[in-house]
């Protein structure tokens, strides 16, 4: 909506300023010709009072000295006063205050006003504010319009004074003219689907299913793996507390597999979302497993039937292949599962390197006979309200930073391939070692923003925010678990600024581990020892080093998971540059997006240890329970409406709408077009297309705009 | 001032007040750097890939980010009057890798154009350009080259000013546009008599 208003003021500076100026009677009779045609076309009249004519109150904000310290507010309001349909004109120093807005209220029942005007920041910002005291004062509230004289005029203006009174002048005008012909409009209500889902269930994907489930709301989770927990799955200890992250996840898992509010759906992704806030419906695809759970099972009349996770299909399967859990260093069958303690405990048959060869079908019996070669990708349609998405991150492919050789040099490792070496349920049963030659290493050098803070291009612009403390945490583990092992950091800076973290920095150093101010530039391989020489520079030495060690693990930057940019185009989700999810605002609203009832929790939306992480999908649950606690959500009375008469029922637009709002009916005989008005967002796209002008955009129609065009244009003239 | 009669002025130079004073910076100076590099030479956030990488670091005592700090700061003086300003080979391994994405050889560059506008150059360096005018070589050919290469069948000049000296009045006429043979005589004699 803010868009269409800054189209118009930003090209203002191009176009005439002396025209503006002169005729200010003629427009008065104009204004009145706009209103008396629509009503007659619109059908669908909300019972306004358009015919009287217009009386404005404009009122200007100072915004401390945000706005009046750019421009002449004095001349902006002796302006307006001057732009017909203006009945009051009045300024205050912050009008979103309790006193500005109560200006706004005692101005509408005084001056008998009709519309409103308030030229301050934005429509984002502020519109609800402003409608709720024009609400106030007993006017419909959408009969309140704004104008940006801030974030686009004196902010960017800031050294023009004349220039952006000007402007503000424009601007007033502009909205004036809307105000004047707004009509009263009513928001719809929708019942709200009292379910939710989760897309992901990692720690934060978990944690939201987890809240909402508690809050009695039926919870559909989806997960693309084979088994719940994510990322924190792999991990071995946490930080900075050196709980075992299994120990503290597993119970987490256990519930979420338990409770009966929450339907878990694993090896399964989202395939289509329909639909608005509180009406969302979503397919789900349930990948073939080629495994039945005892549900499955006895739906298909195998009573006690279904997969057990007893694991006798994966002692006979032939088939040996990576396993992706433990970062391809451990083997896994073609049917398998990650580790001891999925949930849920069934197996899942890799259908691109299974080989159909039934020796698993033999050994899970008749009995059981959970086992089905020939599965195929199931869809299911569900009905949610609203929506999480916790679709979490993965590692750069830090081999594309060729100077520190991953994947060429056997010895250097990423920080989860340590994780999983040093994991008692991992590979080595928990005994670091060096791939080349399963030594136990004595010196090894840890990497820091391997990737991160990276303005090149090749890697990533921004810190990974948990880089620094899992480092420190791998040194103290080597420390700990390797006697006379010296573990090397060479960083830029340590950020230590979680709860109890500087503490542990220090906890750290004073258990030995040797910190070297520096990036490193680049490792070399001793051909035969398969030795590393890290090479940086001592920064607070002044000298180069040139550092031989047995292991190196690069603390790699990390960036979205491969899956979430497809999903988030499901759901209608922006992206900021670097891939992450966009929050609806980066501090007051970090867990929402500008989509309507979808929800982010979890580093999807940016790098975030595992406490901050929790917080985050504890903040989605909240605030995604409310439109399902509310039971009802008021959707924006935007919505385009068909005028009947005028329709030739072309059908061009059902075409063009992007929401499949529209359709073709019969009605008194003849073809036109109707709206879905629940589906429609009032985008506008039907409205500017109709060949016959039969589209009427509510709030934003035709007679409006083409009177804030002429208000620009010609100052009101026409 | 000598404060440490009897002592050796070694000491001297170690009792120095080397405290950072907000007027040894010249904003200017960072400017011109950063206009003449071409590259964000204030945005260094000293993280040391660039010694890392540095084939000169190990062997000298030249440090480039040093003087990415000094370009920094705007350390004219300090960066200009150091010697080891002429130790950078120009092999761009620090520029492949600083992630800030700045070339710190274009720095160096930079400053030893603008310090060779205060006459601050080694007069090996001067001696190049005096080569080059002379043959259009920096390293011109000598008789244990043209024997080396006679011996694997090359001609014994290369098919550079060496075979073509018509060219050589070009290479002058560039030299001279710049004043830089002139200059650089001028201070060669200024330093050598």
């Amino acid at each position: 909506m803010a868009e269409k208003k800054k189209t118009t003021t930003t090209k203002k500076t191009v176009t005439k300023k002396p025209i503006t100026k002169k005729a200010a009677p003629v427009k008065q009779d104009i204004k009145k010709q706009a209103p008396a045609a629509k009503p007659a076309a619109k059908p669908a009249a909300t019972g306004s009072t358009t015919q009287q004519k217009p009386r404005v109150g404009v009122f200007i904000c100072h915004c401390g000295t945000n706005i009046a310290g750019s421009m002449d507010l004095m001349a902006v309001q002796e302006y307006s006063k001057t732009i017909p349909g203006v009945a009051h004109v009045d300024n205050y120093q912050y009008m979103c205050s309790t006193p500005g807005q109560g200006k706004i209220e005692k101005a509408i029942k005084d001056h008998k006003l009709t519309g409103i005007v308030v030229a301050a920041c934005t429509p984002r910002l502020h519109e609800p504010t402003f409608r709720t005291a024009t609400k106030e004062g007993g006017l419909n509230p959408f009969r309140f319009e704004m104008a940006n004289i801030r974030d686009q005029n004196s902010w960017v203006h800031m050294h023009d004074q004349v220039g952006s009174t000007e402007k503000a002048k424009d601007a007033v005008r502009i909205a004036v003219a809307k105000a004047a012909l707004l009509q009263d409009l009513y928001p719809k209500s929708v019942p709200v689907e009292k379910a939710a889902m989760v897309v992901g269930a990692g720690v934060a994907g978990m944690q939201a299913a987890l809240d909402l489930a508690a809050a009695g709301i039926k919870t559909y989770l989806i997960e693309a793996d084979t088994s719940i927990g994510g990322r924190m799955s792999q991990l071995d200890k946490t930080f900075p507390t050196l709980d075992c992250s299994q120990c503290i996840l597993t119970p987490k898992m256990v519930d979420v597999g338990r409770d009966t509010n929450i339907e878990l759906y694993t090896y399964s992704e989202v395939n289509a979302v329909e639909g608005y806030i509180g009406n969302f419906d979503v397919t789900i695809r349930k990948k073939a497993r080629g495994v039945l759970t005892p549900k499955e099972a006895e739906a298909r009349g195998l009573v006690g039937g279904g997969c057990n996770g007893c694991g006798d299909c994966d002692a006979v399967c032939p088939v040996v292949k990576p396993n992706a859990f433990e970062m391809g260093m451990k083997p896994r069958k073609a049917i398998y599962i990650n580790h001891p303690q999925v949930v849920p405990l069934i197996y899942t048959i890799d259908f691109d390197s299974c080989i159909k060869c039934g020796l698993c079908v033999t050994a899970c019996g008749p009995e059981k006979r959970a086992i089905d070669l020939e599965s195929k990708d199931e869809f299911v349609k569900v009905k949610v309200g609203t929506a999480i998405l916790a679709t979490g991150y993965e590692l750069f492919p830090i081999e594309k930073k060729e100077e520190w050789g991953y994947k060429r040099f056997e010895n250097v490792i990423t920080g989860l391939e340590f994780e999983r070496l040093i994991c008692a349920s991992g590979p080595t049963g928990g005994h670091l070692v060096r791939p080349s030659d399963g030594q136990t290493p004595k010196k090894v050098a840890f990497v820091l923003c391997a990737g991160s803070r990276d303005n090149t291009g090749s890697g990533k612009p921004y810190c990974s925010r948990f880089c620094c403390m899992y480092s420190l945490k791998h040194a103290h583990q080597i420390i700990e678990k390797i006697p006379g092992c010296t573990p090397y950091l060479f960083y830029m800076d340590i950020r230590s600024f979680g709860k109890m973290y500087e503490e542990f920095y220090y906890r750290i150093q004073d258990e030995g581990a040797k910190f070297i101010r520096g990036r490193v530039a680049n490792i070399l391989e001793d051909s035969k020892s398969k030795n590393l020489h890290v090479m940086t520079d001592d920064t607070l030495l002044d000298r180069p080093v040139d550092m031989e060690v047995d292991l190196v693990v690069l603390a790699s930057a990390v960036q979205p998971s491969a899956d979430t940019n497809r999903t988030r185009k499901l759901f209608g989700v922006s992206c900021s540059m670097d891939g992450w999810l966009l929050e609806a605002h980066p501090k007051l609203n970090p867990c929402g997006t500008t989509t309507a009832g979808v929800f982010l929790a979890g580093v999807c939306q940016g790098p975030k240890d595992i406490p901050d992480t929790v917080a985050s999908a504890e903040g989605a649950a909240s605030a995604a329970s409310i439109p399902i606690h509310k039971g009802e959500v008021e959707l924006e009375p935007y919505f385009a409406t068909c005028i009947d008469e005028k329709c030739a029922g072309c059908g061009m637009c059902v075409n063009l709408c992007p929401y499949s709002a529209l359709a073709l009916v019969e009605k008194d005989g003849r073809t036109v077009m109707e709206v879905t008005e629940a589906k429609c967002k009032g985008c506008g796209t039907c409205g500017g297309f109709c060949p016959g002008g039969a589209i009427w955009m509510n709030h934003f129609t035709t007679p409006q705009i083409v009177a804030q065009i002429d208000a620009f244009l010609l100052g009101g003239e026409q | 001032m000598e404060r440490t009669k009897g002592y050796p002025a070694a000491l001297d130079k170690k009792l120095q007040d080397t405290k950072l004073y907000v007027d040894d910076s010249n904003p200017e100076f960072s400017k011109s750097v950063k206009a003449i590099s071409r590259t964000n030479s204030h945005m260094c956030y000293q993280c040391g890939t660039c010694t890392g990488s540095c084939p000169s670091a190990p062997r000298s005592s030249y440090r480039i980010r040093k003087f990415m700090r000094r370009a920094v700061l705007g350390l004219e003086n300090e960066a200009l009057t150091d010697p080891d300003l002429w130790l950078c080979t120009t092999c761009y391994s620090c520029s492949d890798r600083c992630p800030r994405d700045i070339l710190p050889t274009d720095v160096i560059m930079a400053m030893r154009n603008l310090a060779f506008k205060r006459d601050i150059v080694p007069v090996n360096f001067l001696k190049t350009v005096t080569a080059i005018y002379a043959s259009g070589h920096g390293v011109p050919n000598n008789d244990v080259n043209r024997a080396a290469r006679e011996k694997i069948g090359l001609s014994r000049d290369p098919p550079t000013t060496h075979t073509y000296a018509e060219y050589m009045p070009g290479i002058r006429k560039i030299l001279d546009h710049y004043k830089l043979k002139a200059n650089a005589d001028r201070i060669i004699k200024e330093r050598e008599g």
